[in-house]
């Protein structure tokens, strides 16, 4: 895959709502759900453009998805935004029980996921959301790993039925993909670069790290596959186990608890197809605190989340193969 | 009230409703009596009066949506959906058995839960407190679509608790969704007993009215002020709109009213014919308000219906079919405005057919004409007419009369029939005993052709001929001189109530004993027996009873 060679950076958040403009423009059916959030959200470009296809219900979760859920009982593609901490922090049972048991036309995708949120601190630094969305039967779970993803992601999760959950967060970040012509498919995690020594696994902004790690062991003489695993759920199996074979060795990248996330899903793929020894770099199952926004890299250095971190990870599996 | 209720119609069919629920929940061995049948009379007349919906067609673009938020009343909401005609109401037997489409609590129905939904479900409940934020969802759809649907939700007392119902609340009121129509069951009970020591809700009209929604408030089993209130709501604009249902939980087997015990509890599987005659054998009671003094009707409807008698009797008498002359449509036009207990009007006239329609415009909810009056042509008509405008047809015979043979060919649509037991044509007459061989032969021939209305015993109807004329088949019961003749309305309600019980606790006693279950029967219903201990000649054995 050939890579953009100039770098530049965008935001997430604001790509999800230009897409929602644009989906709006195209399908009557797209209405969004917001709570008290949606200047974050950007969702409120929607809100300007379509009002009466937006519904500000305040900071009331619970009520933001079940009336998502509500609309999309009417026949409506419901997104409905806030805060990783909240959706799904404060509505799994409404999520579980009223989107995903019955299937519904609703789309989750949230902001500020993992410790880059800063300043807020703890309460908002949400890192458990992939393990437990994952967990639900029917649920997609989706980590975009730059704005072009999330522009390509939001128009595929509008025309597949069903629930989904996206997190973005809430930085702007490097753009991955320079070149427009990536295909995104739901399932199917998409090779960065290849690699014949090891195989990183990385969502959302882990991925660019990931890069850099991968860089930096080519200097070491490693060669290493960097896949970004933007699906989560379903997940590409087939591709991680050939990464298993072909490497023999993984480490995975997540701004999440190693619990129950990208680590957790691919060491149960693996260990169900091809185990070869596998190292996750991640949140170690602690909270994490306020930085300032000028100390996000410091703070995301302190918590373990650096591509030199990723790069010892990758020594560490290499050093316990086989291959 | 004139509602187009067919008034005898739904009753029978809510009855129906709980009789499915009742037979699911014992075979299943669990499920929730209480909430099933607390919100029966809620979710019937939704079902078979209100709601626009078309089960051959449950996704028609046109319907309006139910959301039973208070989804463990699941038993009661499938029968309302079998009865309504989205299924076969047999299919309650497998309710929460493996392998039934019947779960514990409601799925959405889509080609994904087929297996486990029935279709007519739009909402996968089971968590409490979240389906007035989806009839929210759907309702500001409607709105965005300009569609005229109705969204109605169902939500219990215990429920709101959740703090998720007052987000949704406020949030309703916010969009002003005057095509969202919220049920309370105001059962006033929950799981762990009842709800002002678990979580208090009263003010329960204040704090919806503080939420800017239109609120009104009903007796939650009188279908009438149900249907008063769902019409209402129709006229609100720019407010949702909340009716509080007063409601027994438990309604309808009387050891299971208002009883915390029974909230998620099933009756032993042995019980289950019993429990289906208690439920086949509710009694309404119907003063004549032309007993005692003359005149004075608005007085005498004032008094009964604070009674909480069932419904009212209205006598036509035209001085030409029988000798006395009474009142005709204009005034029955007149009292309407008072009540909307429901009218049973007795047309004591000739050819009926010629006026039936100043009847029909006076708003009456079941009008009955006299057998000896017409023939089989003018009652077909007539009948077809009161059908066409939601009335209940009935007809009535004289005591020296048999039921004409055409009538079994008019079953189908025959809501009741008025076994007279005086001569009609003046109130305050002697009971005729001899009616009551008729009765009973009768209300045999006629059930095994088909027959699923009532019977309705009128003259001379006292606590005595009462028990009586019930143990002949009798559940409606026209009292005159009964209530109005000796000054105290209040003490006649009550005698009248005492004695229906006691004939439906002798009934049911003997029926237990035939199945052998008597003192299983006995000791389930022993705080609802003390009192009959004594009529029933069972003090004793009911005392040795743990």
């Amino acid at each position: 895959m050939l890579l953009g060679s100039e770098k530049r950076t965008a935001d997430m958040r604001g790509a999800y709502g230009d897409a929602l403009v644009e989906l709006g423009r195209d399908d009557p059916r797209i209405v969004c759900v917001g709570g008290d959030t949606t200047e974050s959200l950007k969702t409120k470009k929607f809100g300007d453009k379509y009002p009466e296809r937006m519904f500000n219900v305040g900071i009331a979760e619970a009520n933001i998805v079940s009336v998502a859920a509500g609309l999309a009982i009417a026949g409506k593609i419901a997104f409905a935004s806030t805060y990783a901490a909240f959706i799904p922090g404060r509505c799994v049972d409404q999520i579980r029980n009223t989107i995903c048991y019955p299937y519904l036309n609703v789309k989750l995708v949230v902001s500020h996921a993992g410790l880059t949120v800063g300043p807020d601190g703890a309460s908002h630094q949400q890192i458990e959301d992939v393990a437990q969305m994952r967990a639900i039967p029917n649920m997609r779970v989706l980590v975009p790993a730059d704005a072009v993803a999330v522009k390509y992601l939001i128009r595929m999760v509008a025309s597949t039925a069903g629930p989904f959950y996206m997190r973005l967060a809430r930085p702007s970040s490097d753009i991955i993909y320079a070149d427009q012509s990536t295909a995104f498919e739901l399932g199917r995690g998409n090779i960065l670069e290849d690699g014949s020594d090891a195989t990183i696994i990385g969502c959302g902004l882990m991925v660019n790290k990931a890069l850099e790690a991968a860089k930096e062991l080519k200097r070491k003489g490693i060669s290493c596959r960097v896949v970004d695993m933007f699906s989560i759920k379903p997940i590409d199996n087939d591709l991680i186990a050939r990464c298993a074979k072909d490497t023999g060795a993984i480490a995975t990248a997540e701004e999440h608890n190693v619990i129950g996330g990208l680590g957790g899903a691919v060491s149960e793929v693996i260990g169900e197809t091809y185990p070869v020894p596998i190292k996750r770099v991640g949140i170690h199952d602690i909270f994490g605190e306020s930085a300032r926004d000028e100390e996000i890299d410091m703070l995301l250095e302190h918590y373990g989340l650096t591509a030199t971190e990723i790069v010892k990870a990758v020594l560490e599996a290499r050093s316990r193969s086989r291959k | 009230m004139g509602f187009n209720m067919r008034y005898l119609d739904l009753k029978r069919k809510i009855r129906d409703a709980r009789m499915w629920a009742i037979q699911g929940i014992t075979e299943a061995g669990s499920g929730h009596p209480g909430a099933s049948f607390s919100a029966a009379e809620i979710m019937g007349t939704l079902y078979f009066r209100r709601m626009r919906y078309d089960p051959s067609n449950p996704d028609w673009s046109e319907r309006d949506y139910f959301i039973n938020s208070k989804a463990h009343s699941a038993p009661g909401f499938y029968s309302a959906l079998a009865v309504a005609g989205y299924f076969q109401p047999e299919e309650l037997r497998t309710l929460r058995q493996l392998g039934s489409r019947l779960q514990g609590h409601p799925v959405r129905y889509s080609e994904h839960q087929r297996h486990h939904s029935v279709p007519g479900i739009e909402y996968s409940g089971g968590s409490e407190g979240i389906g007035l934020s989806v009839g929210v969802g759907i309702a500001l759809a409607k709105k965005l679509d300009g569609k005229k649907n109705r969204v109605f939700v169902l939500i219990g007392d215990g429920e709101s608790n959740e703090g998720q119902i007052w987000e949704a609340s406020m949030a309703a009121g916010k969009f002003k969704l005057d095509n969202l129509v919220t049920i309370l069951d105001r059962n006033r009970i929950q799981q762990d007993g009842f709800t002002e020591d678990i979580m208090p809700l009263d003010p329960t009209k204040d704090k919806w009215t503080a939420f800017n929604w239109e609120v009104f408030e009903v007796d939650g089993h009188r279908v009438e002020q149900i249907l008063d209130a769902l019409n209402k709501a129709g006229q609100v604009h720019d407010k949702p709109v909340m009716i509080i249902a007063n409601t027994v939980k438990g309604n309808g087997i009387r050891h299971m009213a208002n009883n915390p015990q029974w909230h998620g509890k099933a009756p032993p599987k042995r019980q289950t014919e019993v429990l289906l005659e208690e439920l086949e054998s509710e009694c309404l009671i119907a003063p004549s308000i032309i007993a005692g003094e003359r005149e004075n009707y608005e007085d005498k409807i004032r008094k009964v219906e604070r009674e909480g008698v069932d419904m009212i009797h209205l006598d036509v008498m035209d001085g030409r079919f029988v000798p006395n002359t009474t009142f005709f449509a204009d005034t029955i036009k007149k009292l309407r405005r008072l009540t909307s207990l429901p009218f049973d009007t007795h047309l004591m006239i000739e050819d009926p057919l010629k006026s039936i329609q100043d009847y029909i415009d006076a708003r009456c909810d079941i009008i009955t004409v006299h057998a000896e009056a017409c023939t089989e042509n003018e009652f077909r008509e007539i009948q077809e007419r009161l059908i066409a405008n939601g009335i209940s047809p009935g007809i009535a015979i004289n005591p020296g009369t048999d039921v004409p043979k055409w009538l079994y060919q008019c079953l189908h649509n025959l809501d009741v029939v008025i076994v007279m037991s005086v001569n009609p044509g003046s109130a305050g007459q002697k009971f005729m005993p001899e009616v009551l061989s008729k009765m009973i032969v009768l209300n045999k021939q006629l059930r095994q052709n088909g027959f699923r209305g009532y019977i309705e015993a009128d003259g001379g109807i006292d606590a005595t001929t009462l028990q009586q004329t019930y143990d002949a088949g009798a559940r409606i019961f026209v009292a005159g001189a009964a209530l109005y003749g000796g000054g105290d309305i209040h003490g006649a309600v009550i005698q009248l109530r005492h004695n229906a019980e006691v004939a439906l606790e002798r009934r049911l006693l003997n029926h237990a004993t035939q199945l052998n279950i008597r003192a299983d029967w006995m000791k389930a219903r022993k705080h609802i027996l003390i009192p009959y201990a004594n009529e029933l000649r069972i003090e004793e054995e009911l005392h040795a009873i743990r």
